[in-house]
């Protein structure tokens, strides 16, 4: 017997009529536990992590500035070891080549073969000044090539994820405290106000919202502050649906009766008493709120009325690739790469929590 | 029967007044019109083309002017669009982009529920794995990137279908499947991976396993019984599938040039052409509820249990 004596000094733990060691899990505790064994949810934790690890250590990262435009340095192709410089001649020489393969000769004349040599001098020799350093500008590298305008395709892409993720994170946090109050509301009121709003949120989900927010978008000017309200707007629907069958279901119990019969008015009971005791499954759905909203998002880029340059959002990227797609197909693959790698890492992240936190939803869209 | 299928269909009138409503008010509170030019026009001038637009009536003159309009089917004139009205440009229009969101939408329920089938048939095989893999990748890849990456491989590096045109021709067949594919993915995603779940809950079913001790074929039990039980959800699902396809053939139509509503759309939402984007906007929200309606009565002849009370 007195092995199995049990110092009962943490809180969680407890002993039954068997003497057994009983540990109290918290929920978290528990979910964490299930949200490990699943691998690929943990591979999309990771890789969440290390996007946003990127994209807030973008400004110190040894990157090129994401809007500096060198023109002679347009669609570069992407390269993990020649510089700008091999690249560029590499390109003349192709051109050249081409153009004796037309007019049938075998040797460069002699302009041209000047125009490679006064190349190969301006490699070794033209400067820049860039952060008040002066350095052999065609002597840089871009490890995925060059956009239209000669900006680095690396650091586009990582402050355009920049972008893209804080509209998603903002956004989400905007819309889910909009979907808070109104789901809120509705749950614990209940009575017309709950049909009222029950109905208005049937009507929207049927509706073609986007569109809506296209409008808003073209009317109103793009700006990202625009944007933020316009996709806010529609994008709360989920929320509120959730946060309305979680207060309806919690609303009768003791502890909400206990303060209401100590005279706490209904704001109070909502907002201190119920509303904390859904936080759980609310981020959980905000985490899967956070991919569909960078769609949106770079959804509306796409269609020209999102992000403005010279930001750029992943959207953006993609929509500015589809000229030319065909000469300079790396304008339209590491960006899209880029943008459904972190989708499917958050997917996979949310599906993962939805699980591990609420086990009885699984597998809902 | 009859009385709950009457009662929805006119329950669809509110919602579509309330659309017209809305998309009335956003337009005349927008800042900026369809007849802002760069130098200002002469004010005689500006008063003219308001006078024939009836731009300077009282504005709920005009809301009931444009309502009247529409029950007559008459959404008036484009204002970017010289002499043509924004009906015979929807009408013209229209077709393409129902044909392409009809088919996605069928193609998308068709492989989605044999998809879901097979993998739930196989679960935890590499079939099952396998479908949900493409599953989860079709949901978080968005149609404007499958759009274009799809292109890029089969029509500019493999040239086997063509870039761009919509039916006419003799492989018209052929113009139409990287377009469908597009839109069709992340809806094909959805409806597997739904299918699946709901078919995993179906085969453990008591009816299901009553059918089996008959000695009904695995053939005639998947076709008989799992296949209605598994199709609940999905056809639940449909609605807002379609509305979200109807979205996104906006961007597949920019992308694969199709002459369809959806590059009207955002071309007048930037012309401000406010008759445009309210005929759109209507006759969009008309096709959706309409296939909500459609999805509804459908639901209630699969789903007895349902009470049309």
């Amino acid at each position: 017997m007195s092995d199995n004596k049990v110092k009962n000094t943490n809180k969680h733990e407890a002993v039954n009529e068997f003497n057994q060691t009983l540990k109290g899990e918290s929920l978290t505790a528990d979910a964490w536990k299930r949200l490990k064994k699943n691998k690929m949810s943990m591979f999309g934790l990771v890789m969440v992590a290390l996007y946003a690890l990127l994209a807030s250590l973008a400004p110190i990262l040894p990157i090129h500035a994401y809007d500096r435009q060198i023109l002679d340095h347009q669609y570069l192709p992407p390269s993990l070891t020649k510089t700008a410089g091999e690249l560029m001649i590499e390109r003349q020489i192709d051109l050249i080549g081409r153009l004796m393969a037309k007019e049938k000769r075998s040797e460069m004349n002699e302009a041209e073969k000047e125009r490679i040599a006064q190349m190969e001098y301006d490699v070794d020799h033209q400067t820049m000044v860039i952060d008040g350093k002066e350095i052999l500008v065609h002597k840089m590298r871009y490890l995925l090539g060059t956009d239209d305008l000669g900006r680095d395709m690396l650091s586009r892409i990582i402050y355009g994820g920049q972008v893209s993720m804080a509209i998603g994170l903002i956004g989400t946090i905007t819309s889910v405290i909009i979907g808070i109050v109104i789901g809120a509301i509705a749950g614990y009121v209940g009575g017309k106000v709950d049909y009222f709003i029950s109905r208005f949120i049937e009507v929207m989900y049927g509706l073609p919202y986007m569109l809506l927010v296209i409008i808003l978008m073209a009317i109103f000017g793009k700006n990202i502050f625009n944007l933020f309200i316009a996709l806010s707007v529609v994008s709360w629907l989920t929320t509120a649906r959730v946060m309305r069958g979680q207060i309806m279901s919690l609303k009768n119990s003791v502890f909400v009766e206990a303060a209401r019969s100590m005279g706490a008015s209904p704001g109070r009971i909502i907002f201190k008493h119920l509303v904390p005791n859904t936080l759980g499954i609310i981020i959980v759905y905000a985490t899967l709120r956070v991919p569909a909203f960078i769609m949106l998002e770079s959804f509306l880029s796409f269609l020209g009325l999102g992000v403005s340059a010279p930001y750029a959002s992943w959207g953006s990227l993609i929509q500015d690739s589809m000229q030319g797609m065909t000469n300079f197909p790396w304008r339209l693959i590491w960006p899209a790469f880029a943008m459904a790698l972190f989708l499917f890492s958050m997917n996979f992240l949310g599906d993962g929590l939805r699980d591990a936190f609420d086990p009885q939803s699984k597998n809902r869209v | 029967m009859t009385k709950y299928i009457l009662k929805r269909f006119l329950g669809m009138i509110p919602t579509l007044l309330i659309i017209t409503t809305v998309a009335f008010i956003i337009m005349r509170i927008a800042p900026g019109g369809p007849f802002d030019r760069e130098r200002a026009i002469p004010p005689a001038v500006q008063a003219n083309i308001e006078a024939k637009y009836h731009l300077d009536e009282p504005l709920i003159k005009q809301y009931f002017r444009y309502l009247g309009g529409i029950i007559r089917g008459d959404f008036g004139p484009s204002y970017k669009y010289k002499d043509q009205t924004v009906t015979d440009l929807i009408s013209n229009s229209l077709p393409h982009s129902l044909l392409l969101g009809t088919l996605a939408l069928m193609a998308a329920t068709f492989f989605g529920v044999l998809a879901g089938i097979i993998a739930a048939l196989n679960q935890n095989t590499w079939l099952d794995y396998t479908a949900m893999s493409i599953a989860v990748f079709g949901v978080s890849v968005p149609a404007f990137v499958i759009g274009p990456v799809l292109m890029l491989i089969f029509a500019m590096k493999l040239k086997i279908l063509p870039t761009s045109g919509w039916i006419t021709g003799p492989d018209g067949w052929k113009t139409v499947l990287m377009p469908l594919i597009a839109l069709s993915m992340s809806y094909f995603a959805s409806i597997a991976r739904l299918s699946r779940s709901s078919v995993l809950e179906v085969i453990r079913s008591d009816y299901v396993r009553t059918a089996k001790a008959k000695g009904l074929s695995p053939t005639m039990i998947i076709l008989k019984h799992v296949l209605k039980g598994a199709m609940l959800p999905v056809v639940s699902y449909l609605g807002i599938a379609y509305s979200g396809i109807i979205t996104g053939s906006v961007v597949i139509e920019q992308i694969f040039r199709i002459p369809g509503l959806g590059r009207f759309f955002v071309q007048s939402s930037l012309n401000r052409d406010y008759t445009m984007i309210m005929g759109v906007i209507i006759v969009y929200s008309t096709v959706v509820i309409l296939m909500n309606f459609l999805v509804d009565i459908l639901y209630s002849f699969l789903d007895p249990r349902i009470s049309y009370q």
